[in-house]
């Protein structure tokens, strides 16, 4: 009789993004800028940049989910940026403001913005003073690299500056341990220095295996150790040749 | 004697700018003294002008004036008398008489000197003239904003400042506002960026309430309009505009424009509102010389009541030229970085705090620039680094070159090993720690490792 491949309910932890939940590593003032934003007396306006899988979005999301119990929050995440639409639905044009005083207005992803969405980000600088809005923004890119408008592009300049530092290997697999440790995992400890040693070395990569390795372990009832990190690694890649050929 | 003030008049219209040749030096006249032929007047149109090439040019007309004549002469200045002169003896004294009549007279009719109306001018009360840095890049600007200030509607009208992006133009003009604001509240001003009063118009158009947006901009004192350059080919904008601009020049109210080039210049701007703009003054800023960009870090320093150590001004000076905003951000940062940190504000500090703004570390590196940085820094070939080749010469390259694509990349090990013609990733684990175990006691090695790291990263 083959082995019985257990079928799973859908019961993944949920895990919002959340302040605490980011591994800090070398960000603590970061953080801690962040977590200021969420109250309402606090009118910074602060700009994060750094690649992709850096975490950009994960905190924007968090500092949001953070503020709205505190503070008018308005979240445009970047697919409503790209589009344009995030900034159309709302007047932010002088007289008819419909941002309310003392919002925190968070923007991911701004080396996006076409024209017309610098156009809205632009004014919008201009509107913060009046309001008293407090400005979270982010950016693939430092201000003095952004490709935008330059009267824009000063305009991020002038604002509070944080670079998100890459994690170390070993805060990675700190950042690992914890992950498993908090879904309950039993995983070998060999199991991270593995994924270190072979696979892409990001974060989101790692996490992505991670949960990878949680669904086949409980699917086929097997420990999390190295040979089972193995396969799964070689599956991927066959299936990524697959795909290539 | 007038081939003398001819042989003047060339001098320094080959020295200065048109512009400033214009403004200063061709509306003067020279006169001589019927009783004593070394004596000379030098007359000038109004007062802020005499001021102004007393400071400035007349050192310089005297010197021509020895070389030109065998005896020594005197320059007297002085205003044309017979023109009525815009500008006050005692500017101060009369415009705060005049304000005081005007509000009085006004408050009585509508009692609105309150900080509602403060708002409705749109001015940012922190740009004044107090907190403005003045330097060689806009005094001229900043002198003659102030003349405008003390007479508004009078002296320069319209007055057309312009210059590159972030270098102070709006301080100036709200400054300008403020100042007036503060003289006479019950003026009606407004401050407006080009692209509010474009889509102010827009809506009006929409709204069906052309006529009281144009009631509106027609009715002001002080119309101060920002980067009017955005008026690009929208020519619906530019001709209302236009009779807004000549509707209030009319009435003798004062308009102030800002722009990021010379008006002659500006894009799909047309020609008829473009002379109009020369009707008045047009005034330069230029981007701050490092002494400038030092004042304006102390003063801003000083504004938020923060000590900051010379050389730290100096650093952020250095490295932030182009304009003030990002100089302020870099500023921002290092002050926000001490206070977490609970340090004191000093030059370790600052470079520390300056790393996210001026280096960008996080810059996307690939393992082919890596390859091509270490093999030029060693002048290798980059195929020796692919290559079987194990001398010294060749393999302490290579772990380098590996250990920086660890520290410096996401990519896996295998990745790199392969990268490396082939190679196992055992061979780079290898690399890795031999190289971190050298470069703790070769200090050249860990010497090599930073010089190459900050190519990279640059």
């Amino acid at each position: 009789m083959t082995l019985q491949q257990q079928l799973l309910l859908d019961l993944q932890l949920d895990q919002p993004p959340t302040l605490e939940n980011f591994v800090a590593g070398a960000n603590a003032e970061l953080i801690a800028r962040l977590r200021s934003l969420t109250d309402h007396h606090h009118f910074d306006a602060v700009y994060l940049w750094g690649p992709a899988g850096c975490g950009k979005s994960h905190l924007l999301a968090a500092t949001a989910n953070a503020a709205s119990a505190k503070r008018p929050v308005i979240f445009l995440p970047v697919e409503k940026v790209l589009s344009g639409d995030g900034f159309k639905s709302r007047s932010l044009d002088g007289a008819d403001v419909t941002v309310v005083s003392g919002s925190l207005l968070v923007i991911d992803e701004i080396q996006a913005l076409d024209e017309e969405g610098q156009r809205a980000l632009f004014r919008l600088f201009n509107t913060a003073r009046f309001l008293g809005l407090a400005l979270l923004l982010s950016g693939t890119e430092p201000p003095m690299q952004l490709a935008l408008r330059e009267d824009l592009r000063t305009r991020i300049g002038q604002m509070l500056i944080y670079e998100i530092h890459r994690l170390s290997d070993e805060e990675k697999a700190a950042a690992l341990a914890h992950h498993a440790q908090l879904r309950g995992m039993l995983m070998d400890p060999g199991v991270v220095q593995y994924l270190l040693r072979h696979g892409r070395r990001d974060l989101p990569s790692l996490m992505h295996m991670l949960e990878s390795l949680d669904r086949i372990s409980l699917e086929q009832h097997r420990p999390l150790t190295v040979p089972l990190v193995r396969e799964l690694m070689q599956t991927t890649l066959d299936t990524v040749n697959t795909d290539l050929s | 004697m007038r081939e003398f003030w001819s042989i003047c008049l060339s001098w320094f219209e080959q020295e200065l700018p048109a512009q400033q040749f214009n403004t200063w030096i061709k509306g003067l006249r020279l006169e001589i003294d019927p009783n004593d032929s070394t004596r000379y007047q030098l007359i000038a149109p109004n007062r802020f002008i005499m001021q102004w090439v007393r400071e400035r040019y007349l050192t310089q007309i005297e010197t021509l004036g020895n070389e030109f004549f065998t005896h020594p002469i005197t320059i007297q200045l002085s205003v044309n008398e017979s023109i009525p002169e815009s500008s006050p003896s005692s500017p101060e004294l009369e415009s705060i008489t005049e304000a005081f009549q005007k509000t009085t007279t006004k408050t009585i009719s509508s009692p609105k000197n309150t900080g509602v109306d403060y708002a409705k001018t749109h001015l940012n009360h922190e740009f004044t003239f107090d907190t403005l840095v003045t330097g060689r890049a806009n005094d001229l600007a900043r002198a003659a904003a102030q003349q405008v200030a003390m007479n508004p509607g009078t002296s320069y009208n319209p007055l057309f400042i312009y210059g590159g992006v972030g270098l102070g133009k709006t301080h100036l003009i709200h400054a300008i506002g403020n100042s007036i604001y503060a003289a006479n509240p019950a003026m009606e001003i407004r401050y407006v960026h080009a692209e509010d009063y474009f889509s102010d118009m827009v809506r009006a158009f929409q709204q069906n309430s052309r006529d009281s947006f144009k009631q509106y901009y027609r009715s002001l004192d002080l119309l101060l309009i920002d980067d009017i350059q955005f008026f690009n080919r929208k020519d619906r904008t530019q001709e209302e505009f236009f009779y807004a601009f000549n509707a209030l020049i009319e009435a003798k109210k004062q308009i102030i424009i800002t722009s990021d080039t010379y008006p002659k210049d500006v894009q799909g701007l047309e020609e008829r509102l473009i002379s109009r703009f020369d009707w008045g003054l047009t005034v330069t800023i230029d981007p701050p010389e490092l002494e400038m960009r030092i004042a304006i870090l102390k003063k801003k320093a000083e504004a938020e009541r923060v000590s900051i150590p010379d050389e730290v001004c100096f650093l952020i000076a250095k490295n932030l030229r182009s304009n003030v905003r990002e100089l302020e951000g870099a500023l921002n940062r290092v002050i926000a970085y001490a206070g977490f940190h609970g340090k004191e504000i000093s030059l370790d500090v600052a470079k520390d705090a300056l790393r996210d703004i001026i280096s960008a570390t996080n810059r996307q590196i690939s393992l082919e620039q890596i390859q091509k940085t270490v093999s030029d820094f060693y002048k290798i070939k980059v195929s020796e680094l692919h290559s079987k080749k194990r001398t010294r010469a060749i393999a302490r390259p290579r772990q380098i070159a590996m250990w920086l694509a660890r520290e410096l990349t996401s990519h896996s090990l295998p990745e790199i090993g392969d990268f490396f013609g082939g190679r196992d990733h055992t061979t780079v684990i290898h690399a890795c720690r031999t190289i971190t175990e050298i470069k703790i006691n070769d200090l050249e090695i860990s010497n090599n490792l930073h010089v190459l790291i900050q190519t990279l990263k640059t």
